[in-house]
């Protein structure tokens, strides 16, 4: 039941960046510029949708990046394939990114190891299956495919399309007792494990489910790019734990959501396009989203030392 | 038949024993008290039967059945609900997401049903005379009292056949206390069964049909609470006589003032107040919940931002923070409420816990220097009779008095002369009890002074020097000498003005 506190921050941030980038140029508050803003975010905010559950559940998911890849590459491969050919292969991929996810999750719980550790190992090796399966970018996904990634109803992209999914699976998703098991053990092992949290089937749900985002990410993105490339999701992985922790989620698990995560992956994709507009070196892009990462932080823990001193907690 | 039954429980943590064949019977409709010292081997049981962790040898029965919890769950669902001493409220959920906690009704989309949620949560703390906490607060928020009460209509919420209640009152305020032990008895007059943990007899004796007590891990015996004295219990849990719990009256108090506090303000909590402590002084402070004394400890600890004046040794001073409280220049330690969160840390060793707060001393060239370490950390686990296997046991696997003496070498090795004493027999029980009174009087002896808060009012009368009772933020009045007993401090505490500060 967190309130929307933790969202005025990030929310400002985007405005602000939103009145510079209009202040500067044309159409910004235009029905194209949602659709090309929310197709340019949209792979970050699927992998940052499993990046927000599994720092909830109190870890981290690094394998993300080499998830996404194998997603774009199997993809990619697959130039000719029709739509129910199309639909099986997506299926596999996107049981592949569950499978691997809910690997994690069981080897962090069984074997008591380091999330950081043992998504860093499943990271390399699926990302060198990756390599394996498209040992360069290119190959080809079907042209219908990039078509439906292109196209739009209503006047709304497919990327403005799943954003709103995705949201009104959020919705559901955070109301569920899977969810506050997720948010519980994050917020403390030990208390929930007495409450009764099957600990170990938390953390396969948690990784589970970002292992299934990074795949639908990949997805998307080829849907995008129109081919494949082994090594994009490394692109992603830090970005996504930025656009989690700018969004005022706590990296030690237990508060946040994914409305914030998808501010924060909003507000990384538009950094680019401010920098882009002030005619500046785009190597400013990562210097400004540097600053904006420890604002963030700033805001999270000054509210929360705020809270504390109402508390005042002996 | 009993409703609950355990032979030859055993259970050992590596090279510990800690329940050597336990045999226990309890039935319903009684109250009844599990007592012993610390590392007895109570908290050990209670898990046991609640399926925290499990028995290594021995069987378990309820109804007559064979009863093997592997988990939590698996106890809840055989009608057995714990109140654990260490807290198992999830902090970042509601008071209301943790006390239906995996119960709640759900929605035909199979999501929680918020509102009932809400609602059944404000009949429960309704029932239970708890409107002063509201069903949506995080609990992160709420003070330690409020937390446990919250943990305690958890339990009840499931109506369980058995009730375990572990050292439940070490948290509360004394009304209540009386408002658990009315519960206990009423639940127990309804035909169920409740396990009364506690280091205090009072409470035992009020509410208890029959004790059972446990020492070293076995057991001692059952036996009904009305044939015993409080002698024989006590001689019962130590398995020797306890010649007294508090020491000889004495004062030590000198004419050299080492902490003054003049117009002390903490938010509306604290309001104004004025105390002084001398050397070798034990001085009490007495209130009620929430009436200034924990705002008057963390500002005197530079935890809590303040105004007013603050003066140690004759010398004003503006502590900043508890590094700058704890440094040479003021020396001032606190003992904190929640030892397990702020006083200890729980992985560490007890070395380890024992060095943190006195590096600078034992370091040369910002380098460790082993041998001073090992003397001062063998030095301060003989001084306060600490038990453990070696100095490397993790703090967390230590009984809670053991815990908290650990705490205490931790302060004493700081070699601060000013002491801030935060209800530092919480849970603590009489054996340990009586050791750290002594030590306390020990202490102002040796010139330390002493600020003293504790929940419970017989400390206060027996071993302050003067007490300092608080209400509303105020000092209401300052005892002293033959001025101190229980009535005088409750009449106090109810905001009758008496004598000025």
């Amino acid at each position: 039941m967190a309130g929307i506190g933790p969202l005025l921050a990030p929310a400002a941030i985007l405005l602000l960046l939103l009145a510079v980038l209009a202040s500067l140029r044309r159409g910004v508050l235009t029905l194209d510029e949602l659709n090309t803003d929310t197709a340019a975010a949209m792979t970050l905010i699927l992998v940052a949708t499993g990046e927000t559950i599994v720092i909830l559940r109190g870890g981290i998911d690094l394998s993300v990046g080499g998830m996404l890849s194998l997603a774009t590459a199997i993809a990619a491969t697959r130039g000719a394939a029709g739509p129910f050919e199309m639909a099986g292969w997506a299926a596999l991929i996107l049981a592949v990114g569950g499978g691997v996810g809910m690997l994690n999750g069981a080897l962090i719980s069984t074997l008591e190891l380091q999330p950081f550790l043992v998504t860093l190992a499943t990271w390399s090796i699926v990302g060198g299956t990756a390599l394996i399966v498209l040992p360069s970018e290119g190959g080809a996904v079907p042209g219908w495919w990039v078509d439906a990634g292109a196209g739009t109803l209503f006047g709304l992209s497919l990327a403005v399309w799943s954003l709103a999914a995705l949201l009104l699976w959020w919705a559901w998703f955070r109301r569920t007792r899977v969810a506050l098991s997720i948010r519980a053990a994050g917020s403390n092992e030990r208390s929930a494990f007495l409450s009764g949290v099957a600990l170990g089937r938390s953390n396969v749900a948690a990784y589970g489910l970002s292992g299934l985002f990074a795949a639908l990410g990949g997805l998307f993105l080829t849907s995008q790019t129109g081919s494949g490339s082994p090594t994009v999701g490394n692109d992603f992985v830090l970005p996504a734990v930025a656009a989690v922790v700018i969004g005022g989620t706590v990296l030690s698990g237990g508060r946040g959501g994914l409305v914030g995560s998808a501010l924060g992956a909003f507000i990384l994709t538009i950094i680019g396009n401010v920098v882009f507009v002030l005619h500046i070196s785009s190597y400013w892009q990562p210097v400004v989203a540097g600053l904006i990462l420890v604002l963030s932080v700033l805001a999270t823990s000054l509210s929360d030392l705020a809270m504390a001193r109402r508390d005042a907690a002996l | 038949m009993a409703l609950l039954q355990a032979t030859g429980i055993t259970k050992r943590f590596g090279g510990i024993v800690a329940l050597n064949g336990v045999a226990f019977a309890a039935e319903a409709g009684e109250v009844h008290a599990v007592l012993g010292e610390n590392g007895a081997g109570k908290s050990t049981f209670i898990q046991i039967l609640s399926g925290a962790i499990a028995a290594d040898d021995g069987t378990l029965s309820l109804r007559d059945r064979p009863f093997r919890p592997a988990n939590p769950r698996e106890a809840e669902r055989a009608g057995i609900a714990p109140v654990f001493q260490e807290l198992s409220l999830v902090p970042d959920l509601s008071v209301a997401e943790n006390i239906w906690f995996r119960r709640e009704r759900r929605t035909w989309l199979r999501t929680i049903d918020r509102r009932d949620l809400l609602r059944r949560t404000a009949r429960l703390l309704g029932e239970l005379g708890l409107t002063r906490i509201a069903p949506d607060r995080v609990v992160r928020h709420l003070s330690v009292a409020e937390r446990q009460m919250v943990e305690i209509a958890k339990a009840l919420a499931a109506d369980p056949d058995i009730l375990i209640l572990d050292e439940a009152t070490s948290a509360l305020p004394p009304q209540e206390v009386d408002w658990l032990l009315a519960i206990a008895r009423r639940r127990a007059d309804a035909g169920k069964l409740v396990l009364y943990i506690s280091h205090r007899l009072a409470e035992v004796r009020r509410v208890a049909d029959r004790v059972t007590v446990l020492r070293n891990g076995e057991t001692v015996g059952t036996r009904s609470t009305s044939s015993l004295s409080d002698d024989e219990i006590v001689t019962m849990m130590l398995g020797r006589r306890l010649d007294r719990l508090y020491p000889e009256r004495s004062t030590t108090r000198t004419e050299r003032i080492a902490l003054q506090v003049v117009g002390l303000t903490v938010g509306h909590r604290l309001q104004g107040v004025d105390l002084s402590l001398h050397e070798g002084e034990i001085l009490g402070v007495a209130g009620l919940q929430g009436h200034g004394q924990r705002e008057l400890f963390l500002a005197l600890f530079g935890a809590a931002r303040s105004r007013g004046r603050i003066s140690v040794w004759g010398r004003d001073v503006a502590i900043r923070d508890p590094h700058h409280a704890l440094s040479s220049g003021i020396g001032m330690a606190l003992l904190p409420e929640d030892r397990r969160l702020q006083g200890l840390l729980l992985s560490k060793s007890v070395r380890e816990n024992l060095i943190l707060a006195i590096l600078p001393r034992i370091s040369r060239h910002g380098l460790l220097d082993l041998k001073r370490e090992g003397t001062l950390v063998a030095e301060a686990v003989r001084r306060l009779q600490v038990k453990v296997s070696s100095p490397e046991q993790l703090a967390g696997t230590l009984s809670g008095g053991n815990q908290q003496k650990v705490v205490l070498a931790k302060l004493l090795a700081t070699q601060a002369k000013i002491l801030l004493f935060y209800d530092p027999t919480r849970g603590v029980d009489v054996g340990t009890k009586a050791e750290i009174f002594v030590l306390m009087r020990d202490l102002a002896a040796q010139g330390y002074a002493i600020l003293f808060y504790s929940t419970d009012l017989p400390e206060l009368t027996h071993l302050a020097d003067r007490v300092a009772v608080l209400s509303y933020g105020r000092v209401a009045a300052v005892l002293e000498g033959d001025a101190i007993d229980e009535e005088a401090i409750l009449h106090a505490t109810l905001g009758e003005r008496q004598a000025a500060a």
